[in-house]
């Protein structure tokens, strides 16, 4: 296990290495085709040489190469490899740095992520596993139905139903019959609300969780469908073992191998989902920070941002891979 | 040599014609034939294709719906509410006055063409790349291997908001074409490695399989070998994954038009027409959001039901 474990955190580690150097070229290219993102700084106002020097210098985009097309800046991106190893990511168009904005910012992240996951494996699991208890019948075909509406509702498309169509109405009679500070009215908020971080989460995490629960309920199905017809579920139901004791103890246990290894997908996938929910909830998190970023033009703070969650990301792919290691023996041995 | 099987395979190989004159049928024929009609009796898909089918005409004859131009609008006649077929703006008109009907037609071509592009072009890299790793194995797997879990970390949304908002401002034309270039590329370089996985998964497990090895014994190139012998048995899988994937695109332009980083105005696309009818639903112009989001959520559906219902067909292990 040992030796797994070190080769998977050396090629976890590479991964991270060569995904920061593939945004690092392209930001350069970016650069070098399309101007220096300085710029932006002075809006509509024109500078003068010597302040466009002085903000180039400022944000490290005063070296030379930036300036040649086909140039992979190797310099800067050393430079730069150390400020990442320093926690320095930047900083906004106000002198604010990347780092202190995402830690402000992440624990609404967390909030939403952490309703998310509720939603997604309650959701999974059961709609999963009557699906393929009842493979065939009806209710296998309605949570088909079902999965294939969710996913033909893009998160996109339900935030703005859920913003624009459905909150509005249900918040102003919520709120004119209850009061604007009772629970039900903050939960049915069109936007979020820092004084209440929890409640103004809730829909739209469960929403997103929603949104992404469709492919995991075909998961979970095809894993204990798989099941149902092995050996050991046979022997167990040969043994006389009740139904439900056969279900719980050898079909959903054995089938949630491949469940744990879908965690890392849906999370990536939940981070996509996360910039569009909390971008259009206004969700001041992470991905809602994102979201500002690329409208006001932000360009530092959309670089930093974007290294940090793909820093995240290779960490719940590692996470994920050492624990299904862990839960199947028969993946260390290759 | 009395098995006919070995004999069409020799007569393959060395290029003659089977005795009974004309080329035996493919063996992969029958499995797309028994999906196709799997397919068409089921009346979802039906009703599905036709609607994607709708929206395709319409995307290649835009003239045939609508001879008004989207782009002509007259400010004095801003926000007319819908007035249905026979008045001279169905649809209404949005807040400048440009019309919603003729507006809805022409913004289904850069996203539906936006969406076949992408997915087109990433269906031929992943295949041209797992097929290498599969069957080359060795540092040509562990290169192609690496760079597919290096795109993989990197969120496709992410991806694309980072680098297009980088990009923006660069002038690529006013053409269908030159409107989608930007998201085109960045799309199709961060949507190629689903297909890559499943190709390498799947000539992996064929490869070894007898009648390759016996292709190989008759002296077949590894270039026939790959794409006679062991690729038709991938194309099962990445068919399914196509229409989904299309979805998938179409959605996420959405999103990047919404943002404006996505198809550049003056092209009209759907998710444009979203993003700005959206602030206006409470104004009291409902429709000015609802039309676009319809056509959105009409096509994603559309090819959601349709792929879901191939992927059944052609993996009959699901059922």
């Amino acid at each position: 296990m040992s030796r797994y474990l070190v080769r998977r955190i050396l090629q976890g580690i590479l991964t991270l290495f060569l995904a920061v150097l593939l945004l690092h070229l392209l930001t350069t290219l970016a650069i070098q085709v399309n101007g220096n993102p300085a710029r932006a700084f002075f809006g509509d106002h024109v500078p003068s040489k010597t302040q466009l020097a002085a903000v180039e210098k400022r944000y490290g985009l005063d070296d030379p190469c930036f300036d040649q097309t086909g140039n992979p800046c190797l310099g800067p991106f050393v430079h730069r490899l150390g400020d990442y190893l320093h926690g320095d990511f930047g900083t906004d168009l106000h002198d604010r740095s990347v780092t202190d904005i995402v830690s402000t910012a992440a624990p609404n992240t967390l909030r939403l992520f952490a309703v998310v996951t509720v939603t997604w494996f309650v959701l999974g699991m059961l709609l999963g596993s009557v699906a393929a208890r009842y493979r065939g019948k009806v209710a296998d075909g309605g949570i088909r139905g079902a999965s294939i509406l969710i996913d033909a509702l893009p998160v996109f498309v339900i935030m703005l139903i859920w913003k624009y169509i459905v909150t509005v109405p249900v918040y102003t009679s919520l709120r004119d019959k209850l009061g604007a500070d009772s629970f039900w009215a903050t939960l049915f908020k069109p936007s979020f609300d820092r004084t209440h971080p929890w409640a103004t989460v809730i829909m739209p995490g469960i929403l997103l969780g929603l949104a992404g629960s469709a492919s995991f309920i075909r998961l979970v199905r095809a894993a204990q469908l798989e099941n149902y017809g092995a050996d050991h579920v046979r022997t167990a139901r040969a043994k006389g073992l009740a139904e439900r004791h056969v279900i719980v103890h050898h079909i959903v246990r054995n089938s949630a191998i491949p469940v744990v290894t879908a965690v890392g997908f849906v999370f990536t996938d939940a981070l996509g989902g996360a910039v569009v929910t909390e971008g259009v909830m206004n969700i001041y998190g992470m991905g809602g920070t994102l979201w500002r970023a690329v409208q006001t033009n932000d360009v530092g703070v959309v670089m930093g941002v974007v290294t940090l969650l793909t820093v995240l990301t290779v960490v719940v792919m590692l996470v994920v891979d050492l624990l299904y290691a862990a839960l199947d023996p028969r993946i260390r041995f290759d | 040599m009395t098995d006919p099987n070995v004999t069409a395979l020799v007569a393959e190989e060395t290029h003659q014609v089977p005795p009974g004159g004309a080329p035996a049928p493919r063996g992969s024929r029958s499995i797309w034939a028994e999906a196709l009609h799997t397919l068409s009796r089921r009346p979802t898909v039906i009703l599905a294709s036709l609607v994607a089918l709708f929206f395709l005409v319409v995307v290649v004859l835009p003239g045939a719906f609508t001879s008004t131009d989207p782009q002509r609008c007259d400010i004095s006649q801003s926000k007319i509410h819908p007035q249905w077929f026979g008045h001279p703006h169905p649809f209404g008109t949005d807040v400048h006055g440009c019309d919603v009907y003729s507006q809805l037609v022409h913004g289904a071509r850069p996203s539906l063409v936006l969406a076949l592009l992408v997915v087109a072009v990433s269906v031929v890299i992943g295949m041209v790349l797992g097929l290498l790793s599969g069957y080359y194995v060795g540092w040509v797997d562990a290169v192609v291997s690496r760079v597919i879990e290096v795109f993989l970390v990197i969120p496709l949304l992410l991806a694309a908001l980072l680098v297009l908002s980088l990009f923006k401002g660069i002038d690529t034309g006013n053409g269908t074409f030159g409107s989608i270039v930007q998201p085109a590329i960045v799309l199709t370089a961060f949507a190629w490695m689903g297909y890559a996985r499943y190709v390498r998964a799947s000539v992996l497990e064929t490869k070894n399989l007898d009648y390759v090895t016996a292709a190989r014994v008759l002296g077949a190139s590894d270039l026939r070998i790959m794409v006679r012998h062991i690729l038709p048995n991938a194309i099962g899988t990445v068919t399914a994954l196509v229409p989904t994937a299309i979805a998938g695109i179409i959605s996420t332009e959405a999103v990047l038009a919404f943002l404006g980083v996505g198809v550049q105005p003056p092209a009209i696309s759907w998710g444009i027409m979203i993003s700005n009818g959206a602030p206006w639903f409470l104004g009291g112009a409902k429709y000015l959001l609802l039309f676009p989001l319809g056509c959105l959520v009409a096509t994603v559906l559309s090819f959601v039901v349709i792929g879901d219902n191939l992927r059944d067909a052609l993996d009959p292990k699901l059922r």
